[in-house]
């Protein structure tokens, strides 16, 4: 049962990715006094692409062409991490948060050596600006979660989530706070969110992870936006699930695994409009800000840490 | 009644958390008007945490404190300060001397420094220790603000923020002064604040600028 | 009732003050409040020599200390107040800088001074403390010139500061009053703390902590090194009777504050870590003002920094304590206030008929303005120490407490800062006095007779009270030591 459970969720990840996607756009559009296209958009923007021609520039290796399914791969790996309805996932008890993290930055690898391979300049500064920020954004990811498992003494998604809903929901613990300020900065960098990119732009010079798929079209894009998708809604996810657990089942039954779903459907919608509401609060910050922004993160993630050794709470 | 109770329990638990928090953002701000904003919620904070001492230990002086927080220091205060901003016509930026990261390393430091602090207090004042800890982290960062920030404007804020921890370290151990003493400190706190924004309103006329840096003509 | 009538009359004068349109008019309104002020004043002094600490309400107190230091103010405020009828010819630009407003402002400052003197509850100090800043920032930005407006800033800005940390120590004595025992409405009370500290038992850690804070604090209004960075610019960029206010009135109401926590604490925790904590800023302030004067340019800075220095002297008695040292401590406030008055007055005139206050453009004062240059001498003279002048008298004392304690060292720096102070004085003395007439010399150097009574009432002052104290000043000194025991 809870195999099924687990399967349930990993594929909730995927497949409700571009609804994540929509509902974001959704989002910002209203608050940006527009109608806005509808939720379901991104899913038939998925299907247009699947049945359009694929071309590959003439210069690109084989790399180019297998990029794409590399990086659905690992990002279906990173899916299978996270706990939706219960504290157990796929692959949350098999490895630890560092496996989670490097995974991502295996997918972000080939992403940047297809960008490189496809021939293009704009590849080449979006994958380079892609390396600054991941590189940055790699210490206050790690710490963060460095923090909330020094807590929970447990390296592993599943532990981790099992003692926070252990907590009390009302002792909010200074740790937790930090810990999720810095992770929430660090999704929105690793994620190409605004105000440290913006998805939505037609600037080439602009353009970060945009820029790095500039040349993909057809299945392989369609695979490759999938993939940022999916990862933008298993951090969300995971954001949920390590600091706001609540309501997740311990016995399963049919009543308390619909409820669950409720409410994490629910909550994930508030994290929505807040990144919604952030995005169309703040310009995007220009380059050579985006290293203080993620300082930032860094030093909340090492007084969260800091703050282990202090609080025990 | 019961969610009452159940409220000021858990207000009285993690109100230093918050304060931290708005430390932190406040230390970031590259915006007046943001600082400001962070001061209004932080007094909020604090005014939330004398109203929940006042109901814990049933003290009908801590509730006119707390009355008089709100409307002063979250209402009155902040609106003075935009309307000081507005009429001073000067630039919104902060003029911080200090980037956001090290801003942010340093006040990580002085949270740390302050609970290092109040470590050998703890025992002799029954008091948890993020709630002496919060005021002190206060103190400095009021005077971190004051030493770092070159506008006349922050100046004054990063006072506010000064006096405000001395009023949380007074509300948090002794549950408050005598209330005719309190109400003194306020008076002298508002008095103050308007003889600053009339030094502002000359600086700015004297010398056609608000940077505090760059008033260095008596030395020695 | 008498209690009451000082600050009455100083805070309703203030506000009638403000009603005169006229600068004459309002002139001899100031000086009409200012004798009532005094007058009153001597009644209370007159009333506690007569029977004692008088008690009114739960705020206000007089004593022996207290009457010593209202002593203090009624004459140098009157001997401002005289000066300033004269000296107010040039009003300067801005909203607030009429002679009226000049006036009234002074009367509020008065007002929170005596306050400050006359309360009883440390809280009430406090507020009062604060309010001397805020009444007088005003004051010291008067002239509204470019270094006004910064010397009233640095003065706001850092005394508030300072004064905040006050209010933290004053809030951590409360803490371990209520924590002793003593009920929360009188652990703030001067007179209840006195009487129960030997009784009950205090934390020693909350007390020390409480008065590091409170040195600090009311250190910074003081003028001790390393806070005093307000004191030089308020100084020398107020006017000079303002000048004359600050440095002999206010630095001493700091003092005070600090004296009535030296007392408590001292009979809490014994009278090794207070005292020590004096000393090391008293002996600091002395080095450091004394090193620094000999690099002054501007004659009121290097005033300023004399008071600094002199306030050294004081923490430095004080640190010592003993009978000899409590004595030249109190004596020397009282000695150091009237001579710095006569100082800042004669650099006033200076700068009336010179324009400037640059030591090195003003020679020759010997020739144009022959009485402020005898004023000036005998200030000086008084102010480094040498006999017959009674700052002789009071820092003899100290250095007599000193030696008989065995702290040569403190001895041996309080010598060595004397003679470099000495030199430095000197040094500007004689460049000033004599050489030649600078180009824009002066037409005529007569003074006002306010000018000159007030400067001739202090001379003769500092003469007289260094050849022989009369019977009752000794009287009322002992009266004031005997509260401090």
């Amino acid at each position: 049962m809870r195999i099924a459970l687990n399967i349930l969720q990993a594929l909730i990840l995927i497949l409700g990715a571009p609804l994540v996607r929509g509902i974001i756009a959704r989002c910002k559009a209203f608050l940006q006094r527009r109608q806005g296209a509808s939720i379901w958009r991104p899913y038939s923007d998925l299907a247009k692409l699947f049945h359009k021609e694929d071309l590959v520039p003439p210069t690109a290796s084989s790399v180019f062409r297998l990029v794409p399914f590399g990086l659905f791969g690992t990002t279906i790996c990173v899916a299978a991490f996270v706990p939706l309805v219960q504290p157990s996932a796929l692959l949350a008890s098999r490895g630890d948060f560092i496996l989670f993290v490097y995974l991502l930055a295996m997918g972000r690898f080939f992403l940047s050596l297809g960008a490189l391979d496809g021939g293009s300049a704009f590849g080449g500064m979006g994958a380079s600006r892609e390396a600054l920020i991941s590189s940055l954004a790699e210490a206050p990811f790690l710490l963060s979660f460095v923090a909330v498992a020094i807590l929970a003494s447990h390296a592993d998604f599943a532990g981790m989530v099992a003692w926070t809903l252990q907590q009390n929901i009302f002792n909010v613990s200074a740790v937790h706070m930090l810990a999720f300020t810095s992770l929430a900065m660090v999704v929105i960098a690793e994620t190409g969110r605004m105000p440290v990119d913006n998805p939505t732009t037609h600037l080439e010079l602009t353009m970060i992870h945009e820029g790095m798929v500039l040349e993909y079209s057809g299945p392989r894009l369609a695979l490759i936006e999938w993939s940022s998708a999916v990862k933008l809604h298993a951090m969300l996810a995971l954001l949920v699930a390590l600091f706001f657990p609540w309501g997740m089942v311990s016995n399963v039954s049919a009543g308390a695994v619909i409820l669950a779903l409720l409410l994490y459907c629910a909550k994930v919608v508030l994290l929505i409009v807040l990144l919604a509401v952030i995005e169309s609060g703040m310009a995007k910050l220009r380059m050579y800000l985006v290293p203080d922004f993620l300082g930032v993160a860094s030093a909340v993630s090492a007084l969260a840490v800091i703050f282990t050794m202090l609080d025990k709470r | 009644m019961g969610l009452v109770e159940v409220a000021t329990g858990k207000i009285l638990s993690s109100f230093s958390v918050f304060l931290f928090l708005t430390i932190l953002l406040m230390v970031v701000s590259r915006r007046i008007s943001t600082s400001i904003v962070l001061f209004s919620v932080q007094s909020a904070i604090i005014a939330a945490e004398a109203f929940a001492t006042a109901f814990r230990e049933r003290l009908a002086a801590a509730y006119v404190v707390a009355a008089l927080i709100v409307v002063i220091k979250v209402v009155a205060i902040p609106r003075a300060f935009f309307g000081l901003v507005s009429h001073l016509k000067t630039s919104t930026d902060v003029k911080a001397s200090t980037t956001p990261t090290q801003s942010v390393f340093i006040a990580a430091a002085m949270i740390y420094l302050s609970y290092a602090a109040v470590q050998s207090y703890e025992q002799s004042v029954h008091v948890p220790e993020d709630a002496l800890a919060a005021p002190v982290a206060l103190i400095l960062t009021g005077a971190f603000l004051m030493v770092s920030r070159n506008k006349a404007l922050m100046q004054m804020l990063g006072l506010l923020v000064l006096e405000n921890g001395i009023f949380l370290a007074a509300l948090t151990t002794t549950f408050g002064m005598p209330l005719v003493i309190e109400i003194g400190v306020f008076f002298d706190v508002l008095i103050g604040l308007l003889l600053m924004g009339v030094f502002a309103f000359r600086i700015r006329d004297t010398f056609d600028h608000l940077d505090v840096s760059k008033l260095r003509r008596l030395r020695g | 009732m008498i209690l009451i009538t000082p600050m009455l009359i100083a805070l309703l004068g203030a506000f009638v003050l403000l009603g005169f349109r006229n600068p004459q008019v309002a002139t001899r309104a100031a000086l009409f409040i200012g004798g009532l002020e005094i007058a009153s004043l001597m009644v209370v002094v007159w009333q506690v020599h007569e029977h004692g600490a008088l008690r009114v309400g739960r705020y206000l107190r007089v004593d022996g200390l207290s009457s010593f230091f209202l002593i203090n103010i009624a004459f140098i405020s009157g001997l401002v107040l005289v000066y300033a009828s004269g000296y107010l010819r040039h009003p300067g630009e801005g909203r607030f800088s009429s002679p009226r407003w000049f006036y009234a402002l002074v009367f509020v400052f008065l007002f929170t001074m005596i306050s400050v003197c006359l309360s009883a509850n440390l809280g009430l100090l406090w507020i009062m403390m604060e309010g001397t800043t805020l009444a007088s920032a005003l004051l010291v930005g008067f002239y509204n010139t470019e270094g006004a407006v910064e010397a009233g800033w640095k003065y706001l800005m850092v005394c508030t500061v300072g004064i905040a940390f006050a209010l933290f120590g004053t809030i951590v004595l409360y803490l371990a009053a209520v924590k002793a025992g003593m009920n929360p409405a009188a652990a703030l009370d001067w007179a209840s703390l006195m009487d129960a500290v030997p009784r009950l038992n205090f934390d020693p850690h909350l007390v020390k902590l409480a008065f590091v804070f409170v040195i600090v604090g009311y250190g910074t209004k003081i003028g001790f090194v390393p806070m005093h960075s307000w004191l030089p610019d308020a100084h020398a960029e107020a006017p000079t009777p303002v000048s004359a206010l600050l440095s002999a009135v206010l630095l001493n109401c700091a003092m005070y504050a600090v004296m009535r926590y030296d007392a408590i604490v001292s009979h809490a925790v014994g009278t090794g870590f207070p005292h020590t904590l004096l000393l090391i800023f008293g002996v600091m302030s002395m080095v450091v003002a004394g090193l620094l004067i000999l690099v002054q340019r501007n004659l009121k800075r290097l005033m300023a920094y004399s008071s600094i220095e002199h306030m050294g002297i004081i923490a430095i008695g004080l640190g010592l304590g003993g009978p000899l040292g409590l004595f030249g401590a109190l004596l020397h406030i009282f000695n150091h206030s009237v001579g710095k008055s006569l100082l800042f007055f004669s650099a006033g005139n200076i700068r009336e008929n010179f324009g400037t206050l640059r030591m090195d453009r003003v020679s020759g004062m010997a020739r144009t303005l022959p009485q402020t240059s005898l004023a000036l001498v005998v200030g000086s003279l008084a102010i480094v120490g040498l006999p017959p002048f009674s700052l002789f008298v009071s820092e003899f004392a100290i250095l007599s407490e000193a030696f008989s304690q065995e702290r040569y060292t403190v001895a041996v720096v309080f010598l060595l800062v004397l003679s470099v102070v000495f030199g430095g004085f000197s040094y500007y003395l004689l460049r000033m006095i004599c050489g030649e007439n600078p180009k824009n010399a002066p037409a005529n150097g007569k003074l006002l007779p306010s000018e000159y009574s007030v400067m001739g009432i202090a001379g003769v002052c500092l003469l007289f009270f260094g050849v022989r104290i009369p019977h009752i000043f000794t009287v009322i000194l002992q009266e004031a030591m005997a509260v401090l025991r």
